[in-house]
């Protein structure tokens, strides 16, 4: 049976985990969006508490993805549960470190001017800093969700949601003539994922960055 | 000393304003007193690492005093909200510091935004400031500041710090950064602007030539932020205080004081005309009749166009006066200062300089004996100023 043969017979299933799939990450992202852009927010201006942010996010990124998942197993049981807290995880660093970059990179004479001009803190982020540090921000939650489209499909040996699925059956039959197929269809559709979403990013930030600085 | 000014004149007061950086061993800001007066521009004038942004900055608390006190208009606004109390205060930067981001319009609208103005009135208010700073609504308000050259962005820049109408400006070396051409050109847009609005400004600049063109009073400072002078720049001109003032001023002290005084202070001199459609020999005539070597003759708009001397008449031959004799050389108006006028004077014919009104129609001359009249009048001046502070101290 040949890839496409068995792509058109598996394709209510390849649709169903691209859903389950880009949901799982979805969540996870949003979730380390916010996460990580508050905390680049409350430490981007203090030396101390910012390296140390940077090097717990960055050391969450070392562990391996496989003992993650089966350490939060203990925790949190089987399912969506683990797989979002390990992906959140994971998609913390390049956010962060990011949203520090980005508003760090706002040209000082702004802030002064805005300051000069009565804006308070809480108005100078809100409406200066963030939005001039939006267009750096979006790129580091874009490289998460690369990231976290991968390591998403490892999630399947806590029974998780997507991909996985596919790519650990395959691995179970190796040797078998549809292990290949199996292993192949799950990698496909986790590019197709990875396309989808770069356009989606590609259209949010021009319709979220303003005229003047794009 | 500045006892003259009553309470109802000052808008900014200084108290003792210090500014202590920890770790440095002397202040930045020692012990400041001084008294700025209602709709006056004054400028804070020193070499670098004088202290005088410090001071401004300590204004409008963007750097807080560590003792001393700041009045404006009477109110003690020391420790008072400090965001609320620059809303009250223009600000205008070196680095102008607009928001990319947003548009020309929306830079302008921040301060009254925070005030929460409604938006007819916002949206009136920039036409307007736009107008003032002599840039087209329509064409600038929507666009955005990387769209524009660096002495256009600093119009905007005057023009978001005027947003609200505060009635104090504070002005960081705004023209430091900008070519020379423009740097003047926006130094007399100022100039105008503050005709019209009557803002009490607070100009920061290490350029005595700027500080003399723009202020009304002028604080020269000493390391310290402290006074070594605080006078009109007639004064300071005329009667420095120490030699330290005089070594800031510099060489030409007299040809600066020339930049201020402008053609219209002083009484033009008559200078002999004749009608282009005058024939030569009754033009022969009336040069007889007067003692100057040359008549100007000047066109049916009044304006002047040639120098007729006796030979060029004699020569004419039955052509028209605007067709013999030379040309004249460019003329000044009556709001170009002294200074322009003599640079003129020195290249032009008969050694005098031609003044016309804004249609170029002739005014009249001015030669250098009225120039160095002027110079004399304003020695005078100072000295007896400077005598009766001496009576007054006694």
């Amino acid at each position: 049976m040949d890839f496409l043969e068995f792509l058109a017979k598996r394709s209510d299933d390849m649709v169903e985990l691209g859903l389950e799939h880009a949901a799982v990450v979805g969540i996870s992202v949003l979730l380390a969006a916010v996460i990580g852009v508050t905390l680049g927010v409350l430490t981007y201006q203090r030396q101390r508490p910012r390296e140390l942010v940077l090097a717990a996010t960055g050391a969450m990124l070392t562990v391996p993805s496989f003992a993650l998942f089966i350490l939060l197993l203990g925790v949190f049981g089987l399912g969506w549960t683990p797989v979002v807290v390990a992906l959140t995880m994971y998609g913390l660093m390049p956010i962060v470190r990011n949203t520090v970059a980005g508003l760090n990179s706002v040209d000082p004479a702004v802030v002064e001017s805005a300051r000069g001009m009565g804006l308070t803190r809480w108005q100078r982020l809100l409406r200066i800093e963030l939005p001039l540090a939006w267009p750096v921000i979006i790129t580091g939650i874009r490289v998460t969700t690369l990231v976290l489209l991968g390591i998403a499909a490892i999630g399947y040996i806590v029974n998780g949601p997507g991909y996985g699925e596919l790519i650990f059956t395959g691995l179970h039959r190796v040797g078998t003539p549809v292990a290949v197929n199996l292993v192949l269809a799950g990698t496909l559709g986790v590019i197709i994922l990875a396309i989808v979403y770069d356009l989606v990013f590609y259209a949010v930030r021009h319709l979220t960055t303003s005229r003047g600085v794009r | 000393m500045m006892s003259t000014a009553t309470n109802d004149d000052v808008m900014i007061r200084l108290e003792g304003l210090t500014k202590r950086y920890p770790g440095q061993q002397s202040n930045a800001v020692d012990a400041l007193d001084l008294d700025i007066r209602r709709g006056e521009v004054v400028v804070l004038v020193g070499p670098s690492g004088c202290g005088k942004t410090t001071t401004m900055k300590m204004i409008n608390r963007i750097i807080e005093p560590t003792d001393g006190r700041i009045l404006l208009d009477g109110e003690d606004v020391t420790g008072t909200d400090a965001d609320q109390l620059r809303r009250r205060i223009g600000y205008v930067i070196q680095q102008i510091g607009l928001f990319p981001h947003m548009t020309i319009g929306e830079n302008i609208a921040t301060v009254p935004k925070l005030l929460g103005w409604d938006k007819p009135r916002i949206a009136a208010r920039v036409d307007e400031l736009l107008t003032m700073v002599g840039m087209a609504p329509e064409e600038y308000r929507g666009r955005y500041p990387k769209q524009l050259s660096g002495g256009q962005q600093q119009r905007i820049g005057v023009a978001r710090a005027l947003g609200a109408d505060p009635a104090v400006l504070l002005m960081d070396e705004p023209f430091g950064a900008i070519d020379p051409i423009t740097r003047d050109r926006l130094q007399n847009e100022l100039l105008r602007l503050q005709n019209e609005v009557r803002k009490t400004i607070v100009f920061v600049t290490h350029d005595i030539d700027e500080a003399i063109k723009l202020g009304d009073r002028i604080a020269i400072l000493q390391e310290g932020s402290r006074i070594a002078q605080y006078d009109t720049p007639e004064q300071i001109l005329t009667a420095p205080a120490n030699d330290f003032v005089s070594d800031f001023i510099g060489r030409g002290a007299s040809l600066k004081r020339l930049n201020l005084t402008h053609v219209a202070d002083i009484e033009l001199r008559d200078w002999p005309t004749v009608s282009a459609s005058t024939d030569a020999d009754t033009a022969l005539a009336q040069l007889r009749s007067v003692p100057e070597s040359a008549l100007l003759v000047l066109d049916a708009g009044g304006r002047p166009v040639r120098w007729v001397g006796a030979d060029d008449l004699h020569r004419a031959a039955g052509r028209p006066l605007d067709q013999v004799g030379l040309a004249t050389n460019p003329a000044v108006e009556p709001r170009a200062t002294l200074s322009d006028a003599l640079n003129e004077l020195i290249t032009a014919r008969f050694s005098v300089t031609i003044v016309v009104d804004d249609d170029g129609e002739f005014l009249g001359v001015v030669d250098i004996d009225q120039i160095t009249d002027a110079i004399r009048d304003m020695r005078a001046s100072a000295v007896s100023q400077a005598r009766a502070g001496l009576q007054e101290q006694t």
